[in-house]
């Protein structure tokens, strides 16, 4: 078989027929046309190109001709095997699906030494008997998790602050780990943990037992202890020194950290980048706030707008890029999660941007007094009063009645972004998500209406800034492409 | 309030609802059929100048145009979408031999 095509294959005339594959359409820009298809190709034509193009009077010598037919956009009769390349690429992007629930979190205790005013999931300060997860709770939950088909198990502790209650932590870990030896899962275990109150006796286990640690850090120190206020004002010293201390005995590839943006931290994005810089990360996280728990009651959430946050976001990003072009190799992990949909036939596994949400099959909670819910936006929800989404109690319902209820089906079913309004014809509805839990908070609905929609207005002005900084330099297309394949 | 008429000889209703439901947040739509055309009424969220209003009925009528297109591509790839969707599955266990 030659290995390459005759040169007629490229000089077929004009008048030669061809047939259009599935694709969506968006205006970009001024005068110009993102396309993309059930996969996350895409490729930007002029308006008047797209005209011939959907009128099939595109000129097949030309550059767009063949882009489109490359990227699986039309179809003649010297790409026949474009239907079998797009099946196998759609198969690869809905793999996971299958795997079932990867994200196991137990909430061990909802009691917190901080008293951040956003705080999204509505901590308390004391009562140990009433906030701690119990033992025969977690005994429960473990039995659930290995219910998961999932090859890959990843248990994450939270809280509150978790470490409050780390006797359970040692208890589920290795409880887990003889589980397993029948199971053979990979087994990973994570700490979502503000890091005032770590030892090293806490670590040690955590190397012995390879626990990762994720904590917060929100900028600066004024920044940050302004934000998380504890006794003492001394979040962010606690925080640094937990951080070298876990990376002292855990390696530094085993800590990571997030950010959470406040009224205060939007003038500020460099100085937060600089500060992750400085404590040698790799990346940042640059996060909105979520409508959720505290964040609501001390009207945290409301403080800016999405159009605000979204400036802070940009301004952000070119500072990363420009980090980047002096040298230092840095990343923006929300951009990277999106352009690995955007230029790669994987998908990242972030729960706010699957379609279907990855409610209960990619991710689910179990809250420190037995209930269980399909993810921690939705815990959080309930700890505000609203139970939509909890599935059932680990003491009184079956892995079968969770994982059935209507509490699940119902938002999982509407949220197959395809089938939204909106959603259904946008160009960039392979590169998003639904985010039922969101838009049930806001609209009290699963759906919401994508318009008055911030979780749309903010990853459809995301997707397309990404799409165009790599159409404007090509220093910044390798750039993301070394992003999305990190 | 403005007033937009579509032939019904050119125009899909499903088209103009779509168009329709974008601009939910400016206008309420109010859309009837005629003998030979859908109309639209709209009416403003907020209280905007004549020219605003022209403005927004362009670019109402070249949405409609656009999710017109969308849904002739729609149908036009109707046949191949299916085609790959069953061919994604044909391999899974979720597809059973009866």
């Amino acid at each position: 078989m030659n290995k390459f095509q005759p040169l007629t294959f490229y000089s077929r005339k004009a008048e030669d027929s061809y047939r259009f594959l599935p694709f969506r359409f968006n205006r970009f820009r001024d005068d110009h046309v993102l396309v993309t298809n059930m996969v996350g190709e895409y490729h930007i034509l002029s308006s008047k190109a797209f005209e011939k193009f959907t009128k099939h009077q595109l000129d097949q010598t030309s550059k767009d001709y063949i882009n489109l037919r490359a990227k699986h956009f039309l179809l003649d009769e010297s790409n026949e095997v474009a239907i079998d390349l797009l099946a196998l690429k759609l198969r690869t992007k809905l793999s996971r699906l299958s795997d079932f629930t990867a994200l196991h979190i137990f909430v061990v205790s909802l009691r917190c030494e901080h008293s951040c005013p956003y705080c999204q999931v509505s901590r308390q300060s004391e009562d140990k008997n009433k906030y701690d997860m119990s033992i025969e709770i977690a005994d429960k939950a473990i039995d659930l998790v290995f219910n998961s088909p999932s090859p890959a198990i990843k248990i994450e502790f939270q809280g509150g602050e978790p470490l409050l209650n780390f006797d359970l932590i040692k208890y589920i870990v290795k409880k887990a780990q003889v589980v397993n030896q029948a199971h053979q899962r990979y087994l990973d275990f994570v700490i979502a943990t503000n890091l005032a109150v770590v030892t090293s006796d806490i670590l040690n286990f955590c190397r012995d037992n390879k626990v990762h640690i994720s904590t917060s850090l929100d900028g600066p120190s004024d920044l940050h202890n302004k934000n998380r206020p504890r006794k003492g004002n001394d979040s962010y010293e606690r925080t640094i020194n937990g951080i070298q201390l876990a990376r002292d005995i855990l390696g530094k590839d085993q800590v990571s950290a997030l950010m959470t943006t406040t009224e205060a931290s939007l003038n500020r994005v460099k100085e937060i980048i600089d500060e992750y810089v400085d404590a040698e990360f790799n990346g940042i996280f640059l996060r909105h706030l979520s409508p959720y728990g505290f964040a609501i009651k001390t009207k945290s959430y409301a403080s800016y707008s999405t159009e605000r946050w979204l400036d802070f976001y940009r301004e952000g990003l070119e500072y990363i890029i420009q980090l980047n072009k002096d040298g230092v190799k840095f990343q923006e992990f929300y951009a990277s999660t999106v352009l690995k949909k955007i230029l790669t036939s994987e998908e990242s596994g972030f729960v706010d941007l699957m379609s279907p949400a990855g409610l209960g099959i990619a991710a689910v909670v179990y809250n420190y007094d037995g209930t269980v819910h399909p993810s921690d936006e939705s815990r959080m929800l309930a700890e505000m009063g609203d139970e939509k989404f909890k599935l059932g109690n680990v003491l009184k319902n079956s892995y079968e009645e969770i994982f059935t209820s209507d509490a699940l089906l119902s938002p999982l079913e509407d949220s197959f972004a395809a089938s939204n309004p909106m959603c259904s014809d946008c160009a960039f509805e392979s590169y998003c998500g639904a985010d039922p839990v969101y838009h049930y908070a806001m609209h009290k609905d699963f759906v919401g209406r994508k318009p008055e929609s911030s979780f749309c207005k903010r990853n459809m002005t995301i997707i397309e800034y990404l799409i165009g900084r790599m159409e404007d330099d090509p220093y910044v297309k390798t750039l993301f492409q070394r992003w999305a394949n990190c | 309030m403005s007033l937009v008429k579509f032939d019904k000889k050119v125009y899909d209703l499903n088209g103009i609802k779509k168009a329709a439901y974008k601009f939910i947040d400016k206008v309420a739509a109010n859309i009837s059929e005629e003998e030979d055309s859908f109309e639209v009424e709209l009416r403003f969220s907020r209280e905007i100048s004549k020219e605003a209003q022209e403005h927004f009925v362009s670019e109402f009528t070249k949405e409609v145009l656009d999710q017109n297109l969308r849904e002739s591509i729609k149908k036009e790839t109707e046949g191949y979408r299916n085609l790959i969707l069953a061919h994604v599955f044909s391999k899974t266990s979720l597809v059973k031999n009866e």
